[in-house]
């Protein structure tokens, strides 16, 4: 199958000037403007199929956000050869932005003050959606979010979460074959998040579409994304499924134990698995290797007042702040062994 | 047939977006009158009271002086209304990150902001002038000039639109354009001859003025609908070949400025 999006050797460099603080600084700055060249993405490659859904990971200014732009057509590359859709982005055809649909979880692309549902039928227009497949869209998408009652309201009355999902809604009335979600459920609490999770898993299940994300919320990731495209600095770290990303730091996972009454003693069973306690001694966490984790939970069960034990939930959260405390854990050829 | 329906589409969001604060349109409606009345009427009474009565100015009496000011008004009105849009903002704070992912172009949708503004702003303009006949302070010209005026006036505020928007692609290169923008309209006024006629500028420097568009942009229609000049159909090719001008430059102009574009913020 042919890939949807190939970037080879895809680099952005941005110029910017230092100034100084203050007004010294502000005045000294109408003359002296030492530039800076700063790559923002630096020798990028990247293939993805239909119908993947793909999550961009990394720490802020990392340059997810500048690749999602020239994917999209907002920027031109620097350097590199950028293909989406068989479209050269930055070329911005028509029949090129028919096809795609950006999310940005920072900024509205509704029109503030209209009620959104001028919005969506000025989109009809622009897409050129006929009334019946429109009609029939609108009732689908505004169902799976549950906004059928938000439609008439003034966009700019509405709260955060009522106008992500109309956000979202707007950007898939045209059914894209690719959709770019920048950070969509930045801001939104815990039942608006997953509200937006689920919608997204079953468009995804209804159109099978390709979706690529953005997102700081290991959460969202978990949930929509098989495929981890890890960047730092504007290279690429790793790039893989989400269980192997998950194992890069060791194929350990992390069980945690609670006993009914507190352990003094040190026992052999834990004292290899690097056990870290909690003060009253009631709860210990071990990171124990993948082959080992049947035995030594029998074990542990068997011999002490076990009042309750779990394993870690999300074991890509952990591996992420890791990686993000110390970037050369893993290196621009991929992940180094430890 | 499918573009209309999308530029009829966008004008109708201008609209509702225009008047979505009433206070503000209301304000926007009736402010050019008020400050005609309150600042150019009775600052010019208050000169040629000084000077005496029956005197002139540049061959302007005081009622030609006033009537010369009333269709100014008027004119403009018409013509560069508009003046106000801000595209640089949209540049600056990366807005037009979404118009460049919609099919439908930065320009075009700007550019039905602009004739969905004149749709609302034109039948002001009637009113005003409806008002300053009411008052004597401006006379109807004949049927035939009025019509030719109100086409001109069409054309001049297309070369109003394309000059602005050149002025907002500015925010590109540079960060902050309102100094700039305001320079513009302050040197575009003077030199159309919305502050004082250009009959009172320097013989050499107002066929000078000839050569570009702005003597065009006020002075020449207003000096029509006074019935002082007879209208030419070369004037008419004069401001759309100057519009031409403007739009090719602004087309490059938002080429190369598109490849500096880092969309801030997203």
């Amino acid at each position: 199958m042919q890939n949807i999006i190939e970037s080879h050797h895809l680099t952005k460099t941005f110029r910017s000037y230092e100034k100084n603080p203050g007004l010294w600084g502000a005045i000294r700055s109408l003359w002296y403007r030492p530039y800076k060249e700063n790559h923002a993405v630096d020798d990028f490659n990247l293939q993805v199929k239909p119908g993947e859904m793909l999550a961009l990971l990394g720490p802020n200014g990392a340059g997810k956000t500048t690749i999602m732009k020239m994917w999209t057509g907002i920027i031109v590359p620097s350097k590199g050869q950028v293909q989406v859709i068989g479209h050269d982005p930055w070329k911005r055809d028509k029949q090129f932005r028919k096809k795609i649909a950006l999310v940005m979880g920072q900024k509205s692309q509704l029109w503030w003050d209209i009620p959104a549902l001028d919005s969506f039928l000025l989109l009809q227009k622009y897409y050129e959606i006929s009334d019946y497949d429109f009609k029939q869209r609108l009732e689908m998408l505004s169902s799976l979010l549950q906004v059928q009652d938000k439609l008439k309201i003034h966009v700019r009355k509405l709260s955060l979460g009522e106008r992500m999902k109309l956000e979202l809604l707007a950007s898939f009335l045209h059914s894209p074959e690719i959709i770019f979600l920048d950070e969509p459920t930045i801001g939104l609490d815990l039942v608006a998040q997953e509200n937006i999770r689920n919608f997204l898993l079953d468009y995804h299940k209804l159109h099978q579409c390709t979706i690529v994300v953005t997102s700081h919320y290991m959460a969202d990731v978990e949930a929509l994304c098989k495929r981890l495209v890890l960047i730092i600095g504007g290279t690429k770290h790793f790039d893989g499924p989400i269980e192997q990303f998950t194992q890069i730091l060791g194929k350990n996972k992390i069980v945690t134990f609670n006993f009914s009454s507190p352990m003094q003693q040190s026992s052999s069973l834990w004292q290899d698995f690097e056990p870290s306690w909690n003060e009253l001694r009631t709860q210990v966490a071990l990171r124990v290797p993948m082959d080992q984790i049947k035995a030594v939970t029998v074990n542990i069960l068997n011999n002490f007042p076990v009042s309750e034990f779990s394993t870690e939930k999300l074991p890509i959260e952990r591996v992420m702040k890791k990686i993000l405390e110390n970037p050369s854990l893993t290196g621009p050829k991929g992940p180094m062994s430890l | 047939m499918k573009n209309v329906g999308k530029w009829i589409q966008t004008i109708h969001v201008w609209w509702g977006q225009y008047t979505a604060y009433r206070l503000n349109f209301f304000l926007q409606v009736i402010g050019p009158a008020l400050v005609f009345f309150f600042v150019k009427f009775s600052l010019w009474t208050e000169i040629y009271h000084n000077m005496g009565p029956d005197s002139t100015i540049g061959g302007f009496t005081l009622n030609a002086m006033l009537q010369y000011h009333g269709w100014a008004l008027i004119i403009a009105m018409l013509t560069q209304g508009h003046v106000n849009f801000d595209l640089s903002n949209d540049i600056r704070l990366g807005k037009i990150s979404t118009y460049l992912i919609y099919p439908f172009d930065f320009w075009e949708y700007h550019t039905a902001g602009f004739l969905a503004f004149q749709t609302l702003e034109w039948p002001i303009a009637f009113l005003t002038g409806s008002i300053l006949l009411f008052f004597s302070i401006i006379h109807l010209p004949a049927l035939l000039p009025f019509l030719g005026i109100l086409v001109l006036a069409v054309f001049l505020s297309f070369l109003w639109f394309t000059l602005q928007y050149l002025a907002g692609l500015v925010a590109f290169w540079l960060e902050e354009t309102w100094i700039l923008r305001v320079l513009f309209t302050i040197v575009a006024t003077f030199l159309s001859g919305a502050i004082v006629p250009l009959d009172l500028f320097p013989k050499w420097f107002s066929s000078l003025l000839l050569y570009t568009p702005f003597p065009y942009m006020l002075y020449y229609p207003v000096k029509v609908a006074m019935g002082f000049v007879t209208l030419e159909s070369k004037v008419f090719f004069i401001v759309a070949a100057w519009t031409l001008v403007f739009a090719i430059i602004n087309r490059q102009v938002w080429r190369r400025g598109l490849r500096l574009y880092t969309g801030a913020g997203m």
